[in-house]
């Protein structure tokens, strides 16, 4: 390991604390690596610009100190409102709802959590400097140090030479670093888009009352004007956080003339959105007050292209990792769980390798093996509803346009992400059972978390608690979770082999999906409203029983024993 | 003391940037990309060349730097704790 007197040499290096860098660095401190975190920026995460929901199988396949931890979110989120705009003047506006995670299940059980990039960021480099990594803000690492040709470092904006055995680069779209070691060339403007992002303060019960837990996309015809703005663009998303609202518009950095496209239309496009689209201007528009605008460049299409795609993610000496390494979602322009995904093989790569002496490429290279063997991965840089709907769009092919939104945005998504969703969850429990209480206590925990605001250090006024405020439900679902705990520790090893077993057979998931779902979702649908007197009142009984709770019953029990005390 | 701009409201700039944002004009071919997709108003054209008039409101998403198929703008980040910053992003 690296002496500890040696101020500038480190095992490793971690460029960027935004979502990947810092949990990249936990691992490697926790591992005793000397580990250092460099951000640019005077504090984690306040250069990441986004409208963000982090989706569930990130926090269910990520990162153990998240899914465990007390991350700062914004909302939980049930589900996805599209608006398909066909005439904005006469109203002519199709909705595809189909995405919706039916009460009571809704709003504890989440598909994702929306959040504000800086506090998440801020709070995951806490957690990394917890573990012992060292966090140096306000410094760019501006070149490689090189050593026979091998990456043996940085060079920091300070004329610093820092020492390293491994590199994770976690700069970003822009990869400026990757570029000077020589490991890939700038993205071309086909695979960038520019996000437009506003940020809006709206009263928690106005939020609450019209967004209730759900997004809202828009999609349309062109000659609209309203979205999507500008072609190759994702429309009009808009995000609901606690007491305000994220807005998005963005365009790809080529048009489909193959011309570069004048991004001064947003203005036009926002203008129209929020004067002419119904439900923003009698519901929204009256609630809101416009706090932030900003935007930012992402990887749009990276993934779609193959060579891009199969590109090596490492040189000796240095791996890259989230955007940097092209893992962008081509479909849900979400980059958070593969920057989270690849910060850890990174992180147990480079732990490999430093123990075996060996970071040259040869012994690199299984961290691009391993990238592309995972299914969550491949699933979502792989998608092209989002690509494809431009041309549906363009020839005003409503039956397409309805279909590649169902795909990717509606339940259509269940026939091609089942697969690797299942594949992932067997994994993970073939390596760790325990983990399925970890999952449940995660959703509860978040949304206690969500309800007091509470998450690192902070939160807001939280009720008292004793055994006399705890109800019987309270109690049985302590000792049903402590049970469930028991029995996965006690048949862990059977359960792992049976996960294991199973795992091949989740090769069907997808085509049974896509053979049962157009049967099962008119059922379904009608179902969920159906039995909405039911669901309704059973929902806010399941929302009561969270905010009542003792919250410690939704630890961790992996955690419970080593809990920082700042946690709460 | 950090500048804000009224249109992006927001969004704080630390000073200390500077030049970190360069035009080669020799392989400039003065095709306006980077003025179309600039969201601060950085670039404009003069002499049929592409000239920054200021970096004071670059949100550093090098959008420039992606269209410019030429090679023409080198990109660099900013000093560390420079640049634009936001709790809103």
């Amino acid at each position: 390991m690296a002496p500890e007197g040696a101020r500038n040499e480190y095992d490793v290096i971690v460029v960027g604390a935004g979502f990947g860098g810092p949990v990249a660095a936990k691992k490697c401190a926790e591992a005793g690596l000397r580990t250092l975190m460099l951000e640019r920026g005077g504090r984690a995460g306040e250069k990441v610009i986004s409208g963000l929901t982090i989706p569930f199988y990130g926090f269910l396949f990520g990162p153990e100190f998240i899914r465990d931890g007390n991350p700062p979110i914004e909302r939980p989120v049930d589900g996805i409102i599209n608006y398909i705009i066909k005439d904005i003047d006469t109203g002519d506006i199709d909705i595809e709802d189909s995405l919706r995670l039916p009460k009571p299940l809704s709003p504890v059980i989440a598909f994702g959590y929306n959040a504000y990039c800086q506090p998440f960021c801020e709070w995951e480099a806490e957690r990394a400097i917890e573990s012992g990594a060292e966090l140096r803000t306000s410094t760019v690492a501006v070149n490689v140090l090189r050593e026979n040709g091998c990456v043996r470092g940085v060079v920091t904006d300070a004329g610093d030479s820092l020492g390293a055995k491994v590199v994770i680069d976690a700069e970003g779209c822009q990869g400026l670093l990757a570029i000077k070691a020589g490991i890939r060339e700038k993205y071309p403007p086909d695979t960038i888009s520019l996000a437009d992002v506003y940020d809006y303060e709206m009263a928690k019960e106005d939020v609450d009352r019209i967004f209730g837990h759900t997004l809202r996309f828009c999609w349309g015809w062109d000659e609209q004007r309203v979205a999507p703005p500008l072609g190759y663009g994702n429309g009009l998303m808009v995000w609901p956080y606690r007491n305000s609202l994220h807005f998005i518009q963005d365009q790809c950095l080529k048009a489909e003339s193959g011309k570069v496209p004048s991004l001064k239309d947003f203005d036009e496009y926002h203008r129209n959105i929020t004067t002419r689209v119904p439900w923003w201007k009698d519901d929204v528009a009256p609630h809101i007050n416009l706090r932030s605008r900003m935007w930012d460049g992402f990887e749009i299409y990276v993934g779609l292209d193959e060579d891009l795609r199969n590109m090596p993610n490492h040189t000796d000496g240095m791996i890259l990792i989230g955007d940097a390494a092209g893992l962008e979602s081509t479909e849900l322009c979400d980059g958070v769980p593969a920057a989270w995904f690849s910060a850890e093989i990174a992180a147990d790569v480079a732990i490999e390798a430093i123990r075996a002496g060996d970071t040259s490429t040869s012994f690199l290279k299984r961290y691009d093996e391993r990238i592309r063997a995972h299914p969550i991965i491949q699933w979502s840089i792989s998608r092209t509803n989002r690509h494809d709907l431009r041309y549906a769009q363009r020839d005003h092919d409503e039956k397409r346009l309805k279909a590649l939104i169902h795909n990717g945005w509606g339940l259509g998504g269940f026939t091609h992400m089942s697969t690797p969703l299942a594949e992932t969850m067997l994994g993970a429990i073939s390596e760790d059972p325990a983990i399925v209480t970890s999952w449940i206590r995660m959703y509860f925990r978040y949304f206690y978390n969500w309800l007091y605001e509470r998450f690192g250090e902070h939160h807001g006024e939280l009720p008292a608690v004793s055994s006399g405020t705890q109800t019987a439900g309270h109690r049985a679902f302590k000792r049903s979770l402590e049970s469930l705990d028991r029995v996965l520790e006690r048949f862990s090893s059977p359960i792992k082999r049976a996960a294991a077993f199973v795992a091949p057979a989740a090769v069907i998931a997808n085509p049974v999906m896509k053979a049962l779902l157009p049967i099962l979702e008119p059922m379904y649908l009608v179902l969920v409203r159906i039995l909405e007197p039911v669901t309704d009142p059973l929902s806010k009984k399941l929302i009561d029983f969270v905010k009542r709770a003792d919250p410690s019953m939704f630890d961790s029990p992996r955690k419970k024993g080593v809990r920082d005390a700042k946690d709460f | 003391m950090p500048k804000t701009f009224e249109e992006f409201p927001g969004v704080e700039w630390v000073e200390g940037a500077g030049e970190f944002i360069k035009i080669d004009e020799d392989k400039c071919s003065g095709c306006a990309g980077c003025v179309k997709v600039c969201l601060a108003g950085c670039y404009e054209i003069s002499k049929k060349k592409a000239r920054i008039k200021s970096l004071e409101k670059c949100m550093e998403c090098a959008a420039c730097w992606f269209v410019c198929t030429e090679g023409a703008i080198d990109f660099s980040w900013p000093p560390g704790g420079t640049g634009y910053r936001s709790d809103w992003g």
